[in-house]
Formats: C-alpha cells, sequence, structure tokens
C-alpha cells in the first residue's frame, strides 16, 4: 500500500509542490469504520493463542508499537516494504531506497552528468564558440547592475559549493576513496557535508532574491517561442544566427523558470527535510526526500553545466557581461536585439546605475 | 592531446556507476582503506581466566589461535541455554 | 567458522529491558542513544502481547555498509558489522537503509545535526587497538576480544535474547522450541541474513 503510495507520489506533479513529507502522510481511518486490519490480527492474536502468524505479520508491517525507548520510530521493528520507481518488487523501504540510490540514481544520474559533459564539450571542439558578426563598437551598455550581479555570483558560487560537495558524497567512494584514501577522503567529506548544510540556506535566499529582481525580465513573450524551435536554436548555437529577444532570451528564461525556480523548489523542499532531522520526519519522509533531492540535483547541474558553457566559452562576450555588467552594443544588438532597440544609448538600463564611469571596462576588440 | 584527456576524464567518470561487492576477494580486501581491526583471538585471555580455569570461567585460548578462541566461545554460548546448564 | 547473530525468542521476552541498560552499561552509550531497544506488540492486549528486542542484526548483505558515503563499515571474519567513527561524518544515510533502525546519532549541534553514528558492535569494539581506552571510549567494551559475548544476551535473565555463534543459538533454539511445541519463528533472520535474491549466495566476510 504504501509503495503503491509512493510511486504514485514519484509521478504526480503536485508531489512537487507538496513535497515528499506529504506523500507520505499516512492516509486517514475513520474511527466508526470496519476494524481496521491491525485491530482484526490483535483479535485474530488472541483467539487462536497458538498461531503467531498476525504477531510477525505485525512485525514486518512497520507500523508503530510500543516502545519505552525515546526517540523517533524507535517503536518500529522493521521498515515497512517499499518500492521505488522502475523496481518490480517490493522490499524493505531501507533496503529499496539503498538500491535505487546506488543502482538507479548512481547510475543514470551519473552517466547522464557524464554525457552531458561530454556532449557539450564534443559541441565546443566541432562548432566552436557564438561569435559576433560586427565588431565592437566600444560604446557600453550597462547589463547588469552591481546587485544582480551580486545576487548573481552569490546563487553560483554557493550552486558550485552545492554541487561539488553533494557529487563527492555519492561519487566520492568510487572516484576519489581510492585515490586519496579513507582519512583524507572522510576529512573532505566531513568539510563537504558541512559545506553543504550551511550554504543551502544561503543559496535559498539568494535564489528567492533572484528570482525576484528578475521575474519581470523573464515574463514570456511571443518572440520567445522561437527558442522552442530546434531548427532556429541550431542554427544559433551552430551558426550563430541571430535570434530577437527582449533582456532575456527563450532559452534563459527556460533556465529561469524550469530550473532557477522549478528545481530550486524541489531541492529546497526535499533538501530542508533531510537537513533538519529533529521535526520528528520519517525514515521514509526522509527516503523519498533523498530521492527528489538527488535526482533533481542531477538535473540541475546537467542544466547549470549548459548554462556555465554558454555563459563562459560558449558565447562570446558572454562572461564578461556578468563579470563587469557592461556590454558592448554590437552584442547586445546581436543577441537581444529588442532590448537594445528599447534603451539604446541609455546607460541606465539595469535600473540603479548611473552613467558609465570613467573607469568602465571595454569589451576586448578582437572579434 | 586535449581530446584524449578528455576522453580519459569521462572514462574515469563513467567508472564511478556501480555498487559494490561487500563479498571478499582480492580487490575488496584492497580496497577497504580504513583502519584495520585485529581479531578478537589475537588477544591475551583476561587474568582471571587464563589463572584458573573453574566452574565460573569458561576454558581459556591460546592467543592468536583461532580454533581454540572459537571452541572457548562456543562453549562459553552453551551457557545461554539453561537447559543444558541447569539441567531438565 | 563462527558467524555472530542474534536472536529474540517473542515467546520468553518480557520487556524488563534489562539488555538495553547492561548495553548502556557495559558500553557506556552517548547520552540520547540506546544501542538496543524492546518493542511490545499489541501492548496490553491479553494474549496477544509479544515482545522484541532488536539491536543491529549484523547483516550479511549490509543496506548500511553499501550506502555508507565514506565507506567506513567492515564486516570482520566473524560476521560482525562494524563501523570507523573517525571516518564517519554523520551523514545518517545508513539509518535510512538499515531495516532494523540499528544506528544512532548522538546530537551533536543545534537544529538536530548528526554526531558520529553509533549503534551495536556485538561487543567488539571497533578499528582501535582491541581493549584499548581509546576503542572503548568510541565503541565500548570488546568482550568477544575477553572471549565473552555481548552483555545483552549473556545476561537476559529469561534467556529470550540469544546471541553467539550463529549454528550454536540456533541449536539452542531448536531443542527449545521442540520441548515447548511452539513458537519456532527466528525473529527478523530473513531480513538480515536470508540471500536478498532467491539462489544468491551469502555475503562474504570484508576483512578488517
Ligand atoms: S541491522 Fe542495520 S546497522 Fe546492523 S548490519 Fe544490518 S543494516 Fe547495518
Ligand atoms: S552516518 Fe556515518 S556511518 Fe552512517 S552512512 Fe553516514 S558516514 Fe556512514
Amino acid at each position: 500500500m504504501q509503495g503503491i503510495t509512493r510511486l504514485i507520489a514519484a509521478f504526480s506533479a503536485a508531489a512537487l509542490i507538496a513535497g515528499p513529507a506529504a506523500a507520505q502522510a499516512p492516509a486517514e481511518q475513520k474511527a466508526d469504520e470496519v476494524p481496521s486490519p491491525q485491530q482484526a490480527e490483535r483479535e485474530r492474536a488472541a483467539a487462536q493463542p497458538g498461531n503467531n502468524a498476525p504477531v510477525w505479520k505485525e512485525v514486518r508491517s512497520g507500523q508503530p508499537n510500543y516502545t519505552s525507548i525515546p526517540g523517533r520510530e524507535t517503536d518500529v521493528l522493521i521498515q515497512p516494504g517499499a518500492r521505488f520507481p522502475g523496481q518490480s518488487h517490493f522490499s524493505t523501504a531501507g533496503e529499496a531506497w539503498r538500491q535505487f540510490r546506488n543502482g538507479v540514481v548512481t547510475f543514470y544520474g551519473g552517466w547522464l552528468v557524464v554525457l552531458v559533459l561530454v556532449a557539450i564539450l564534443a559541441f565546443y571542439f566541432a562548432k566552436g564558440p557564438v561569435k559576433l558578426h560586427e565588431p565592437p563598437t566600444g560604446r557600453l551598455m550597462l547589463r547588469f547592475t552591481d546587485f544582480e550581479r551580486i545576487v548573481h555570483w552569490s546563487t553560483a558560487i554557493s550552486f558550485c559549493i552545492l554541487a561539488v560537495s553533494g557529487l563527492v558524497m555519492l561519487f566520492g567512494k568510487h572516484l576519489l576513496l581510492p585515490l586519496i584514501g579513507a582519512t583524507l577522503f572522510a576529512w573532505l567529506t566531513m568539510l563537504g557535508k558541512n559545506l553543504h548544510n550551511f550554504v543551502a540556506p544561503f543559496f535559498i535566499v539568494s535564489v528567492v532574491v533572484m528570482v525576484i529582481i528578475w521575474l519581470r525580465d523573464n515574463l514570456p513573450r511571443a518572440v520567445d517561442l522561437q527558442w522552442l524551435n530546434p531548427a532556429k536554436v541550431w542554427g544559433f548555437f551552430a551558426h550563430s544566427e541571430h535570434i530577437p529577444s527582449g533582456r532575456f532570451n527563450g532559452g534563459e528564461k527556460i533556465w529561469f523558470w524550469a530550473g532557477v525556480l522549478g528545481l530550486s523548489i524541489v531541492m529546497a523542499w526535499s533538501g530542508l527535510v533531510l537537513l533538519f532531522p529533529n521535526f520528528d520526519q520519517t525514515r521514509a519522509a526522509m527516503q523519498d526526500a533523498w530521492v527528489w533531492h538527488a535526482s533533481a540535483a542531477m538535473l540541475y547541474i546537467c542544466a547549470s553545466l549548459g548554462h556555465i558553457y554558454m555563459g563562459t566559452i560558449g558565447v562570446e562576450g558572454a562572461y564578461g557581461n556578468m563579470r563587469n555588467g557592461y556590454t558592448d552594443e554590437t552584442w547586445a544588438k546581436e543577441h537581444h536585439e529588442l532590448w537594445y532597440l528599447e534603451h539604446k544609448g541609455d546607460r541606465r538600463v539595469g535600473g540603479t546605475g548611473g552613467a558609465v564611469p570613467a573607469g568602465a571596462p571595454h569589451m576586448k576588440e578582437n572579434a | 592531446m586535449k581530446k584524449l584527456l578528455f576522453v580519459m576524464g569521462a572514462l574515469f567518470l563513467v567508472s564511478a556507476c556501480t555498487e559494490r561487492q561487500q563479498v571478499i576477494d582480492q580487490a575488496s580486501e584492497k580496497r577497504y582503506q580504513g583502519k584495520r581491526d585485529t581479531q578478537p583471538w589475537d588477544n591475551d585471555p583476561l587474568a582471571y581466566a587464563k589463572a584458573a580455569p573453574n566452574s565460573f570461567a569458561a576454558p581459556s585460548w591460546n592467543k592468536g589461535d583461532r580454533a581454540s578462541w572459537e571452541t572457548q566461545i562456543k562453549a562459553r554460548n552453551e551457557r545461554q541455554n539453561e537447559n543444558k546448564r541447569i539441567g531438565d | 567458522m563462527a558467524r555472530m547473530k542474534f536472536l529474540c525468542d517473542a515467546e520468553r521476552c518480557i520487556e524488563c529491558n534489562g539488555c538495553v541498560t547492561a548495553c548502556k552499561q557495559e558500553n557506556e552509550v552517548p547520552w540520547g542513544v540506546n544501542r538496543r531497544r524492546v518493542v511490545t506488540i499489541n501492548d496490553g492486549v491479553v494474549g496477544a502481547e509479544k515482545s522484541i528486542s532488536v539491536a543491529c542484526m549484523h547483516c550479511s548483505d549490509a543496506p548500511c555498509m553499501a550506502v555508507c558515503p565514506v565507506d567506513c563499515f567492515y564486516r570482520t571474519e566473524d560476521g560482525v558489522v562494524l563501523h570507523d567513527k573517525d571516518l564517519c561524518i554523520g551523514c545518517g544515510y545508513c539509518f535510512y537503509a538499515c531495516p532494523f533502525g540499528a544506528p544512532q546519532f548522538p546530537q551533536a549541534g543545534a537544529f538536530g545535526l548528526r554526531g558520529k553514528m553509533d549503534k551495536c558492535t556485538f561487543c567488539a569494539g571497533g578499528p582501535e587497538p582491541d581493549r584499548s581506552e581509546a576503542e572503548f571510549q568510541k565503541y565500548g567494551r570488546n568482550r568477544l576480544a575477553e572471549g565473552k559475548l555481548p552483555a545483552c544476551a549473556e545476561m537476559c535473565s529469561t534467556k529470550a535474547l540469544l546471541g553467539g555463534d550463529g549454528d550454536v543459538i540456533a541449536d539452542i533454539y531448536r531443542d527449545r522450541v521442540l520441548r515447548r511445541g511452539k513458537g519456532s519463528e527466528v525473529w527478523g533472520w530473513g531480513t538480515a541474513y536470508g540471500p536478498g535474491k532467491p539462489g544468491a549466495a551469502p555475503a562474504q566476510p570484508r576483512k578488517s
């Protein structure tokens, strides 16, 4: 029964928002209904003193019993049976989780990250970065204010810390441990775990601020639909063909809504369930939270690899924009034409910035 | 050169996608990197047991001799059987 | 070769919690941690009440061992599952994975931050030198190295809890079941020692 609940939970979009703990909520039992299975087993046990089957059934059911030992779930003898997506039969929840973690998540998640990395680098070597067609004008436009850049880099750096420490906790045993030995590896992982725990709240706050400041500019516009057209997207990446867009293009908007907002919600919620074991959540809740956390993390890491690629070596000039806050008019025209047309000559586009200071960096003249 | 490094790196990463066997073989024997534990039979018996095997102490074992340690542990184990210890 | 196991006889356990207390005092278990606990099924229902003492069962194919991110578990040649507290990072994964809820965590800081995992050692200490002060501080008494068996089983007043070589305690139990003619179930053995898949060979020890 619980396994079915888990399956449904795993596939339902509602659980994304309701979160793993809610998916674990036991079905409510009404008092005036027929006796519960537990009650029936009790009566059976009392009526047939020689028959131990009811007792052993209850042992395996994972139901809470009586114990005088304080602590969470000390009154459960054996975890109930469970089945995670892709598993054909029920096993003890812990065992099922172990198989899901060490099997599905490690295998497919690991492959996914590796393949995305391979694909990105293969593409880079085959086609090279997206280039500008015309030389920079030397006239700069303010693209990101100081505040926006602080928020962006807070999020980015904390994301990287979380991603690396998370990957070490999942794969380090296989990759790093044999290389550096148990003592150093355990020390590193301990450091990683503590960083993971303490950087996570910082990341959540950064994401919240980021979503607030960039929400308006990420509202979808009709032109963004072109980013759903594979031919156009391929043309952009492979042949540097222009797709007109506002301050953020369709691809960036998908990243914003699905990644920065959607995946962050999943990560934050499941992460908080795991981070604070003092709220007496059950092991089942934490197992489910872990599955959501790790699966979403794999997707998030893959998506961020794409974002990092485009923000650094993949698109000429993109990195300087976020680093310095200023972009050349040529870049603006070729990548965000609508934004450029709206704000041409306006040096306070980002909002809070003033005139371009004298020492403002210029885009390199090497196109 | 870059490509070669890159392919090697990818293979290295892919090698992570396994679950380790708990079954002992030569590879796993080398792989466990934690502190090595000593065996229980590599210790001297406690002084009282060594000094006088009597009705209160099970016969002791010889340091480093696994078989004798197991014999003594099994003998002690039998003391959990009250049918034998007390008799019927 | 001895293969250490626990067996709790639900027909006999009277829920005195003596094993819990014996364990706590023998091993000087940290505050807030109980390596062993007694659970009562159908508490107060006449005729249907059964109690079972449970701790780490020292599984053959141990889920805790499989999920530990720092790989700090090992199994001794006697089949006892032990871990190295110096390596443990307190992630709690072994607690999620263990069918019996054996791994426990002393609270190490605010917000329920977990300290080093602590669990039943079958009174076999840990990887520190046997019978040393360091071993006692971290893991408790190493009774196997003293030629003794776990304190909980040895002091159990009704001999409901048996602990020791699997063959010997199975014999004791068989003898007992034959005499009383009922209650032959060996609690938790299917989960802890049964081969995971039909026909699978049981796991061998990973040497310490
Ligand atoms: S009972 Fe739990 S802690 Fe003990 S070996 Fe099995 S899985 Fe590990
Ligand atoms: S809590 Fe410690 S022993 Fe348990 S899985 Fe994590 S690192 Fe391993």
